[in-house]
C-alpha cells in the first residue's frame, strides 16, 4: 500500500430502543409490545456495549440518536457524557422511529423515512429534529437512514442547514436483498455509490457535477461492502459489519479473517483515489441481541464486534487509521475532493478463491462495472448524466423503489450468456475471421489501473488489460483492451489493439457492441419509449416496436438511443478502418436494443469507440 | 400435535440458504426435528450444522488472511 494513503473510518452507533429484528425475532411466542421494559433495557445495554468496545480501543464514534431514544433520559445523558469524555459526535438518525410515542402520533407501522409521503416526511423530520433540539440545545450536523431521497435531503438542508453529512444509501441493497428476505425486506436501492459522495439535488444516487447541483451534504453509504460478493449475492452478508459476516456463515471455529480482509481491501482503495481510503461500520443493536441472531449465539456476536473494533484500534495505534465523526469527515471530504473526481475501485475476489477482478467507477455522469473475467466487458452501467428525477414514497410513482435505473445489468437482464434465444445486456466486442467468431466476454484476463494528469487539474484514468490470445483455426491474434475514463467527459473510451498475429498480413473483423435496455429489477419494462438513431451522410431511425429491425450506415458519425422513460441518451462513436454503424431493435422475447460498429483490424492497428451518456432533453 | 416454536438457537434452513434465502426454521418437538416453512427440508440440529458446513463450499478463501501486497495484485 502507498505509505501516504490515509484511511478514514466512521464508527456509528445508534441507541435503538426497539431494535429491528428484536421484537420480531426474540419476542417469538409473545404478543407484540414495543414498549416492553425488558426490550428497552436490553436495547440500551447493547448500545452501551458497542460504545465501550469502541472507547477501550481508543476510537471515537458518531452517536446517532433515534427518535425513540430521545424519550429516554438515560440514553440522552449517555450521549452527552460520551461527547464530553471521548469526543463522540452527537447526531440524529431517521432510523429507529418505531416506539410507542411514534405509533400513537403517526398511526402507522411504517418506519422507513423515504417511504412516507412528502407531507409526512416533513412532519416527522420537524418532530425528530425538534425533539433533538429540546434534548441537546442544538441541531445535529449529521443524520441518515438506509436511504435518503433527494426531496428529503433538500428539505432537511433548507430547514436545518447545520446538517452536512448523512448516511444515504446501502450499496446494492435491492432485489437481491429483497429475495434473500423471502421478498419481505423492501430496501430496493441498487445503483448507488459504494464510497462517500456529494449527492445531487435531483437524485441522491447521482453525484453532483458542480456547485449548482450540490445538495449541500456529503453522503456516506451504509456499510462498506464487498464490491464483488455483494454485486452477485445478498448484500447483507458481505460488509464491514461483523454480524453480517456471521449471517453469511463466513467463519469457522469462531474465526472470520474475511472481515479483516474486507477492511484491508478498503485500505488499498486509496491507491486508486488520490491516497484517500474510507471505511465505515454501523451495526444496529438488533445484531447484538442477547438471544443470539439465527445460529450465532450472543457470545459470538459480541466477540465479532469486539474483534472488529480491536482491529481498527490497532491500526489507529500504528498510525494507519484516522477515526472521525461524520461531520468532521464531511469537512475533510469536501476539502479533498473535486466534484468531477471519480471514485475508483479495482476489486479482487477475497472470498471465493477465483482471483476474479472487477473495476468499479463512479462519477457525476455514470456508475460503471468492468469485468475482467469477461475480457473487460461492461456489465453494469447507470447513466447518472441524466440526473433522473425519481421521487419515492407514498404518493409518488415509486413507493419503495429507490434504485437508479440501469442500461446494463448482467445479473438482472443477463449478460453474455442467455438461455436458448435472445440477448443479454453487456458492452463487449466480437472478433471474427473466415467465418469464426470469438466474443471477448470469453477471454478471461486481469487489469492494472493507471492515471495521467491533465492540464485542467483533472486526470485521465484507464484500465490496461493483459493481452488475450484469440485462437482461430488458421490464425492466432494477440489483442489488448484499454478502457479509458477522461474525468468530466461523460464518456468511456475503449481501444482494441492487435499486438501480434500469427500471420502478420491477416485481417480480422471487429464488432463493437452494446446490448442494453432499462429498468431497476429483473423484469422487463415497456421499450416503446426507446428510439434508435444512426447519423452520418444520412440519418436512419427505428422507433421501438419489438419488430426485430436493423439499420446499418457506412462511416456513421454516431449510433445512439434515447430512452424516454429514464430521460437518457446513450451513444457510440467510432474511429477505425471500414467502420459501419448499426442499430438493432429487439423483440418480445429479447426486449433489448443494440448499438454497434463493425470494422476491420490489421496487425498493430487500433479500433476505438466512445460510449457517451447524456440527459435526453 | 402441539404448535411449533423456535429451538435453542434460531436456525435458518440450510437448503434455502444455499439459494440465497434466509428462512427461519421452526422446531417440531413431537418429531424432534427442525423444518422449513418454505421448502421441504427437515433435519435434526446435527444435520443442520452439517449442512451449514456444506453451504460454505463456495467460500474457498474464507479462512485465508490476505496481505496488503496480495490485495494490490
Amino acid at each position: 500500500m502507498n505509505v501516504e494513503n490515509r484511511f478514514i473510518v466512521n464508527i456509528i452507533h445508534r441507541p435503538e430502543m426497539v431494535p429491528e429484528y428484536a421484537e420480531k425475532v426474540t419476542g417469538h411466542g409473545k404478543a407484540e409490545d414495543i414498549g416492553r421494559k425488558a426490550l428497552l433495557t436490553e436495547s440500551l445495554d447493547i448500545f452501551k456495549t458497542q460504545q465501550e468496545l469502541a472507547h477501550i480501543n481508543g476510537l471515537k464514534t458518531t452517536i446517532q440518536m433515534t427518535y425513540a431514544s430521545l424519550f429516554n433520559e438515560e440514553a440522552v445523558a449517555l450521549a452527552k457524557k460520551h461527547h464530553e469524555e471521548f469526543g463522540d459526535e452527537i447526531a440524529l438518525t431517521l432510523l429507529g422511529l418505531p416506539c410507542t410515542e411514534f405509533r400513537e402520533k403517526y398511526k402507522t407501522k411504517d418506519f422507513c423515512i423515504w417511504m412516507f409521503s412528502m407531507e409526512d416526511k416533513m412532519s416527522i423530520v420537524d418532530d425528530v429534529f425538534g425533539k433533538f433540539h429540546d434534548c441537546f440545545g442544538f441541531y445535529p450536523e449529521s443524520t441518515g437512514s438506509y436511504y435518503m431521497d433527494a426531496e428529503l435531503i433538500n428539505y432537511i438542508k433548507e430547514k436545518y442547514p447545520s446538517v452536512k453529512c448523512a448516511v444515504a444509501t446501502c450499496w446494492e441493497e435491492g432485489p437481491k436483498a429483497y429475495h434473500t428476505c423471502n421478498n419481505s425486506w423492501y430496501t430496493l436501492m441498487d445503483g448507488g455509490p459504494w464510497a462517500p459522495w456529494i449527492p445531487s439535488k435531483v437524485n441522491t444516487h447521482a453525484p453532483a457535477a458542480d456547485e449548482s447541483e450540490d445538495s449541500g451534504i456529503v453522503a456516506i453509504p451504509h456499510l462498506s461492502r464487498d464490491l464483488l460478493a455483494c454485486y452477485d449475492g445478498n448484500g447483507s452478508n458481505f460488509g464491514t459489519h461483523p454480524q453480517n459476516v456471521l449471517r453469511g456463515m463466513i467463519y469457522e471455529d469462531g474465526k472470520y479473517p474475511y472481515l479483516f480482509n474486507l477492511i484491508d481491501q478498503y485500505r488499498v482503495l486509496g491507491d486508486y483515489n488520490n491516497g484517500i481510503a474510507y471505511n465505515m461500520m454501523f451495526v444496529g443493536p438488533g445484531w447484538m441481541n442477547k438471544m443470539g441472531r439465527w445460529e450465532a449465539p450472543y457470545e459470538l456476536l459480541r466477540q465479532s464486534y469486539a474483534d472488529g473494533m480491536a482491529y481498527y484500534g490497532e491500526l489507529k495505534k500504528q498510525g494507519l487509521l484516522e477515526d472521525m465523526g461524520m461531520a468532521e469527515f464531511a469537512d475533510f471530504w469536501r476539502a479533498n475532493k473535486r466534484y468531477t473526481e471519480p471514485e475508483c475501485a479495482l476489486w479482487k475476489d477475497i472470498l471465493y478463491g477465483s482471483d476474479k477482478q472487477l473495476f468499479w467507477y463512479c462519477d457525476p455522469f455514470m456508475r460503471v462495472c468492468v469485468n475482467m473475467d469477461q475480457g473487460g466487458a461492461i456489465v453494469d452501467l447507470r447513466p447518472y448524466a441524466a440526473k433522473l428525477e425519481w421521487p419515492v414514497g407514498i404518493g409518488t410513482d415509486h413507493v419503495q423503489d429507490c434504485s437508479y435505473p440501469f442500461l446494463i445489468q448482467e445479473k438482472y437482464r443477463a449478460g453474455y450468456f442467455t438461455h436458448y434465444a435472445g440477448e443479454g445486456t453487456v458492452r463487449s466486442a466480437k472478433i471474427s475471421h473466415n467465418g469464426e467468431e470469438v466474443d471477448l466476454c470469453l477471454c478471461r484476463t486481469k487489469a492494472k489501473f493507471h492515471e495521467e494528469k491533465k492540464a485542467d487539474g483533472g486526470k485521465v484514468r484507464f484500465l490496461l488489460l493483459e493481452p488475450v490470445d484469440i485462437e482461430f483455426s488458421d490464425l492466432t491474434v494477440k489483442l489488448q483492451t484499454k478502457v479509458v475514463f477522461d474525468e468530466g467527459s461523460s464518456e468511456i473510451k475503449i481501444e482494441r489493439k492487435i499486438l501480434e498475429m500469427s500471420d502478420p498480413s491477416a485481417e480480422v473483423s471487429i464488432n463493437e457492441y452494446m446490448v442494453a435496455c432499462y429498468g431497476t429489477t429483473e423484469y422487463p419494462e415497456d421499450m416503446k419509449c426507446v428510439k434508435l438513431n444512426l447519423t452520418g451522410k444520412e440519418n436512419k431511425t427505428i422507433d421501438y416496436a419489438y419488430k426485430c429491425r436493423e439499420e446499418y450506415l457506412d462511416d456513421a458519425d454516431e449510433a445512439y438511443a434515447t430512452i424516454g422513460a429514464i430521460k437518457t441518451r446513450v451513444g457510440l462513436r467510432c474511429e477505425g478502418f471500414g467502420k459501419t454503424g448499426y442499430i438493432k431493435e429487439g423483440y418480445a422475447f429479447s426486449p433489448m436494443f443494440t448499438l454497434g460498429y463493425t470494422g476491420t483490424l490489421k496487425n498493430e492497428e487500433v479500433f476505438t469507440t466512445w460510449l457517451s451518456l447524456a440527459r435526453e432533453d | 400435535m402441539a404448535q411449533s416454536g423456535k429451538g435453542r438457537l434460531n436456525y435458518r434452513c440450510p437448503s434455502c440458504f444455499m439459494r440465497d434465502l434466509d428462512i427461519d426454521m421452526f422446531y417440531d418437538k413431537d418429531k424432534k426435528e427442525y423444518y422449513c416453512l418454505r421448502c421441504q427440508y427437515t433435519g435434526t440440529e446435527e444435520d443442520v450444522l452439517e449442512k451449514n458446513k456444506m453451504a460454505r463450499f463456495r467460500y474457498r478463501s474464507m479462512m485465508k488472511r490476505y496481505t496488503l501486497e496480495e490485495l494490490r495484485q
